[in-house]
């Protein structure tokens, strides 16, 4: 593999931003994901293989430690801001169709429900994975999903709820997106849901963790 | 025994006479207002508004009429000015969306806005952007974030220890009072130290200040215990120097009316992990920690509580190294949270105050049997020997069927 996109892929799983970031400490002064994103185009290295070869490997090194318990919330979120500043350099090509993405993934936290972190990471994991990402944000309506889903009639749904008082709002969601569209795929996460809660309200599964859940979706799509 | 008795009983590791009980000493282990009105009706107490003591999570203070009823122990005494910076003084009504009427501090002020959420503002002050919100027949507020755009060569710790200073004398005697008062009732005392918290997340966007500066962003603070570490030392380390002088005041003006203190409610665990590694913690929280603990054990008879959501046992013995006395809110929800062993590997050295029920699944969506059964089966390991102090995991969630509460004192009822 190049070996631009193996220092790519660690940047993104260390959350090593750009040049400028002190952060890591054993890599100050290096390329961030920023740099090596821009010198990799002006290498002409396919942007596919910068998405599939650096950043992919970059988040599901981060990832699978997360999922081991050996990162944690702050490393996920310091590789997104990694990840993010790379994509900006990418999204022409995604805008374009030059990149193929793995399809559309409409995500965001239910109605009465203004929690993120959960979500943002979700968001991350998936964008790194080659998903096509809509975030509709937090509190987000059952008719906002409905609408956004007539945009990306194709796309799978993603939920996220922190709180007991507002995890109810998944049924309400899940039976009003199942009404108009029963083959959308619907998956659930966030603190207090479980499987046999999705089971309960009909939605299509739940995942602990956002790797076990994009590792599921790369099977089933 | 006596309320204060039972309690220090268990607090000492001695088996009380009956299973000690807190609801409503600290913001973690009270009840939603909505849950606080419907056992006064349940019970056929007095009709009368409660008071929402705690207006970020929508607290319900337990009057001493339903204390008695519910067999509470314990009595919490609350910072001077609530999260929201302004004091629980002159009363008045306001209406949940719900339509269930509370009482509010008179400097609750609030504004809709064109979603429906309710507005809350930092010390009542409606001219400054608000700092909560309550979504649309929400049951409680959520922080804003206001932070402002982070200039790397600007950031000042200073920015982030705004709300840190010296504790006024008009709150030493607020607290004299009100322990003295507290403490004749025969219950144990519980009083919650201002700004002994390290970076908890509910506090760090400061919504009781009008104009914060620093970082109040969630994210970017959690990604600062990582890429900022010096400026977050910083942040600590002159907290902490204030906190153990504001402590040696608190402790002259609270004289021997106090129990336990309430230090810190930062979450280390999430609901299958840590929020960092042993190593993180034992790093940046726990030479403050200690500091704030050791002055306490020296100086003072208290215990010191921790609070800290989610899948913590791997950090426990750290929390116990740092010189914590207890442990809440016991998720044992949580991965690896499992109560018996919990209590047969640290049992002798903390007391576990919570973890009765699980309020995310048991108590808010399952049956009075299945609540009973939990609380039972709960109770029966962490009160052998003391060092058990009965709470939910975490306050009781405002849609918790009031039947499944009924349920959950009857149990407790039941063995005592």
């Amino acid at each position: 593999m190049n070996e631009l996109l193996n220092k790519l892929a660690v940047a993104i799983a260390r959350g090593k931003v750009n040049q400028k970031s002190p952060f890591p400490p054993d890599m100050k002064g290096e390329f961030g994901a920023d740099e090596l994103t821009k010198q990799a185009l002006e290498e002409s290295v396919a942007p596919a293989a910068i998405l599939n070869d650096g950043l992919m490997i970059g988040m599901k090194t981060v990832g699978d430690k997360f999922e081991s318990g050996k990162a944690f919330i702050p490393d996920m979120l310091i590789a997104a801001k990694a990840m993010n500043v790379a994509m900006v350099h990418l999204k022409p090509f995604f805008d374009s169709g030059e990149v193929e993405l793995k399809g559309d993934f409409i995500l965001g936290t239910v109605a009465g429900d203004l929690h993120d972190i959960g979500k943002n990471i979700v968001r991350m994991v998936l964008t790194g994975n080659g998903w096509n990402v809509i975030d509709l944000g937090t509190d987000v309506k059952p008719e906002q999903f409905i609408e956004t889903l007539k945009e990306y009639p194709n796309a799978v749904i993603g939920m996220s709820a922190l709180l007991t008082t507002t995890m109810m709002q998944m049924e309400t969601t899940t039976t009003a997106i199942k009404e108009v569209s029963p083959d959308t795929k619907i998956y659930i996460g966030g603190a207090p849901i479980s499987q046999e809660f999705s089971d309960k309200i009909g939605a299509d599964g739940y995942f602990p963790d956002p790797n076990k859940f994009a590792k599921h979706l790369a099977s089933v799509v | 025994m006596a309320s204060r008795e039972r309690v220090l009983s268990s607090l000492n590791h001695k088996q009380p006479d009956k299973i000690a009980i807190d609801f409503g000493a600290t913001a973690v282990t009270g009840m939603h207002v909505n849950i606080v009105a419907s056992l006064r009706e349940y019970y056929g107490l007095e009709k009368r508004l409660v008071k929402v003591h705690e207006p970020y999570q929508m607290l319900g203070y337990i009057d001493d009429d339903l204390k008695e009823i519910l067999g509470v122990d314990v009595e919490g005494i609350f910072p001077l000015n609530t999260i929201f910076g302004f004091p629980n003084e002159n009363w008045k009504e306001w209406k949940l969306d719900s339509g269930l009427e509370v009482l509010v501090s008179e400097h609750f002020n609030t504004t809709k806005d064109d979603k429906g959420d309710t507005l809350i503002y930092p010390e009542g002050d409606t001219a400054v952007p608000p700092s909560g919100r309550m979504p649309k027949n929400g049951y409680f507020f959520d922080c804003i974030v206001r932070q402002e755009p982070i200039d790397e060569e600007k950031l000042n710790p200073e920015d982030n220890l705004e709300e840190y200073g010296l504790i006024s004398d008009e709150e030493l005697d607020y607290f004299s009072k009100k322990t003295k008062r507290a403490s004749a009732k025969n219950r144990a005392v519980v009083l919650s130290i201002p700004g002994t918290a390290l970076g908890d997340i509910a506090l760090v966007p400061a919504p009781f200040i009008k104009h914060p500066k620093g970082i109040r962003d969630i994210e970017e603070w959690y990604m600062s215990t990582m890429i900022r570490p010096d400026y977050i030392h910083k942040v600590f380390e002159k907290q902490t120097e204030i906190a153990l002088e504001n402590l040696a005041k608190i402790k002259d003006a609270v004289k021997d009316n106090v129990d336990a203190v309430f230090i810190c409610g930062t979450d280390f665990g999430t609901q299958n992990s840590t929020f960092c590694s042993e190593e993180t913690y034992n790093e940046l929280y726990k030479p403050y920690y200690k500091q704030i603990n050791g002055w306490i054990h020296s100086n003072t008879e208290w215990k010191t509580f921790k609070h800290t959501c989610g899948a913590v046992k791997s950090l426990v013995p750290a929390l116990i190294e740092s010189g914590f006395d207890i442990l809440n809110p016991v998720q044992v929800s949580a991965f690896n949270m499992d109560a018996k062993i919990l209590k047969e590997e640290f049992g002798e050295q903390l007391t576990f105050w919570g973890g009765g029920v699980d309020t995310q699944d048991t108590l808010a969506f399952k049956t009075p049997k299945d609540v009973r059964e939990e609380v039972l089966k709960h109770c029966r390991i962490f009160n052998k020997n003391g060092g058990y102090i009965f709470n939910t995991v975490h306050n009781i969630q405002g849609n918790t069927p009031i039947e499944n509460v009924v349920a959950l004192f009857d149990a407790v009822k039941s063995i005592n």
